[in-house]
């Protein structure tokens, strides 16, 4: 494998394991950081991507916007994580479960 | 500035007014935020003359694209479907908020994101490669996060808003790994480019199946659908209306777009839909019967509807007949007008049993009881929505269900016949809880909460009765929508290479 094909399946790897990380954890701010990771490998990849297609510039203005959404995508996510800890007291997803059928 | 395009003012005046009708409704935070209201709806108002302009524009050059730097943008006549759609049902929803939010604090927020995201869905519209769709994409998830969790005090619609998030988020990632896979096999991200580069590779196979998956998240592919009864229920009613009407419709469009691009890869796109299709019908009214809170159970049958698109747009691509596409196009502009009207419609007997008296208790189909003597209009507004949805004759429901019925038929294909005949029983299947709710509502005996319910406002009534005039008049007259359903149809289908 090449170096870039590494990094690929890097990244790919990487955010399989975010994506486990959300399917089983239950406090939420760490499950922003499931997410985090998640979109941290969707980064390496594209940077992957970018460098295989001889497309450096289109590489780099990607991940930058990218880097630009998903922090507020997080900022959102935690800044709902403290309003449930204000209302409800917890941060266990365990506890967010009224809505159901 | 003054040669561009009128589409790219169509989408530029939104956004470029978001952070004022923001900054004004903050500085003049007088009378609940009247200020942020009038601000939003001049927006939305000016937003329509850059439309008539572009539509213009569309009829008489055809589809138009202007590029900035490597960014092209593309509008055609899906964009000006979307467009249409997402741009009247904000301002009807604008309209219909002044008297339903007018009890919450800092609305400044809420007609911001309102603007914004009308123009994120116009942009989404227009967009010309995959990760320039991916943008417009997260920026609308991003704008109906914040709408979602509006009631940031209530458990419920913080639990609505998480759920919605986390998909959303994983959604978001799941095309970004496609896109990767794209560029890295094709060396473009052109939707066109990438058309025509595309051959018959397993990995590219992979990349559609994530955009599949994650723009399916946004359209509520069952089993890709337990954010959407939530966020639906849990949010404002007018942006529910939104949500239903026009957010996940744009997902769905998101995702025909980035798959036509890879069209070639596979021949199964058409019965992949199809597929999808029937458990979005099935699993949709299943749950829906029951529901007992009427916004719950409208988001559920949101889920059917999808189905049906998906199955008149399984059937256009399988068999290669625009009729389809139109169809589907077609039931998804009625959907938009229907689904708002029944969303706007429960939500002002929401608003003035339960909202006016500082609660934040669900509509339950109890509650309706009677509520027709006391609110005539609204409660009729509500019945021609959910039989309009049923496919009940003479609404525009039926029309467009028809339309997608008559493009299965003519395939010729028995099995896409007897997929025909099962959607056309789950439409029936649907009466089961459409009906009951127009039962309730013209009963005789008066529920408690009907008894004790406030006046209703004049402006929530106004947006009610027009949604509810045009779903007569187009399902009387449904060539009204034709200029707009048709050449979509045959976009859309252009862009499958057909």
């Amino acid at each position: 494998m090449s170096d870039v094909e590494i990094l690929l399946v890097g990244g790919f790897m990487l955010a399989g394991v975010g994506l486990y990380g959300l399917l089983v954890i239950r406090n939420l701010i760490k499950v922003v950081v499931a997410m985090q990771i998640m979109v941290k490998g969707v980064l390496l990849a594209l940077a992957a991507a970018a460098e295989t297609s001889g497309q450096i510039n289109l590489g780099q203005s990607m991940i930058l916007t990218v880097i630009v959404a998903d922090t507020v995508v997080a900022v959102i996510g935690l800044a709902l994580a403290v309003q449930v800890r204000r209302v409800k007291g917890t941060l266990d997803v365990r506890e967010l479960s009224e809505l159901r059928g | 500035m003054a040669d561009l395009p009128a589409f790219i003012w169509l989408l530029l005046v939104p956004l470029i007014a978001t952070p004022f009708v923001y900054l004004v409704g903050r500085i003049f935070d007088v009378r609940g935020n009247l200020i942020a209201r009038w601000a939003a709806l001049v927006v939305l108002g000016v937003t329509w003359l850059p439309f008539i302009l572009a539509v213009l524009d569309l009829d008489q050059n055809g589809a138009d694209s202007y590029t900035l730097g490597t960014v092209t943008l593309r509008f055609d006549e899906l964009s000006l479907l979307l467009a249409a759609l997402s741009l009247g049902l904000s301002t009807v929803v604008v309209l219909y908020s002044a008297a339903y939010m007018q009890y919450e604090g800092r609305q400044e927020k809420y007609y911001a994101c309102l603007t914004a995201l009308t123009g994120v869905m116009i942009g989404l519209g227009c967009a010309g490669d995959l990760f320039n769709l991916w943008a417009w994409f997260e920026g609308m998830a991003i704008a109906s996060f914040l709408l979602v969790a509006f009631y940031h005090e209530q458990a419920n619609a913080l639990e609505a808003g998480i759920k919605y998030l986390v998909q959303s988020a994983v959604g978001s990632a799941l095309v970004m790994l496609g896109i990767a896979l794209v560029l890295a096999n094709t060396g473009t991200l052109d939707l066109v480019e990438i058309r025509a580069a595309a051959g018959d590779s397993t990995l590219l196979l992979a990349a559609g199946a994530l955009f599949v998956i994650g723009f399916g998240i946004k359209a509520a592919l069952v089993p890709m659908h337990t954010w959407l009864p939530d966020a639906h229920s849990q949010a404002p009613s007018g942006i529910s209306a939104m949500l239903s009407g026009v957010v996940i419709e744009a997902g769905l469009i998101a995702m025909l777009r980035s798959v036509a691009a890879l069209a070639g890869v596979s021949d199964a796109w058409g019965e992949m839909l199809m597929v999808f299709g029937v458990l979005n019908m099935v699993v949709g009214n299943l749950l829906a019967l029951r529901q007992t809170q009427v916004k719950r159970l409208l988001a559920f049958s949101s889920l059917s509807h999808v189905g049906y698109m998906l199955v008149g747009l399984g059937v256009a691509i399988y068999a290669n007949d625009a009729t389809g596409a139109q169809g589907s196009l077609f039931h998804m502009l009625n959907h938009g007008l229907m689904k708002g009207l029944a969303f706007l419609a429960a939500g002002s007997l929401l608003y003035t049993l339960h909202v006016a008296a500082g609660s934040h208790a669900p509509l339950t189909i109890a509650d309706l009881n009677g509520a027709a003597k006391r609110y005539p209009l609204t409660a009729l507004g509500l019945s021609i929505a959910v039989l309009g949805l049923g496919g009940l004759p003479p609404l525009a429901g039926f029309m467009s269900k028809w339309q997608i019925f008559v493009a299965g038929f003519n395939t010729h294909e028995s099995w896409i016949q007897a997929l025909i005949v099962f959607a056309a029983l789950n439409s029936v299947l649907s009466l089961g809880y459409y009906a009951p709710l127009v039962n309730a509502l013209y009963r005789e005996e008066e529920s408690e909460a009907v008894v004790k319910g406030k006046r209703l406002p004049l402006t929530m009534s106004i947006p009610v009765v027009v949604l509810s005039v045009a779903v007569i008049v187009i399902g009387i007259w449904p060539a009204l929508l034709r200029w707009l359903a048709e050449p979509a149809g045959d976009a859309l289908l252009a862009t499958f290479g057909f």
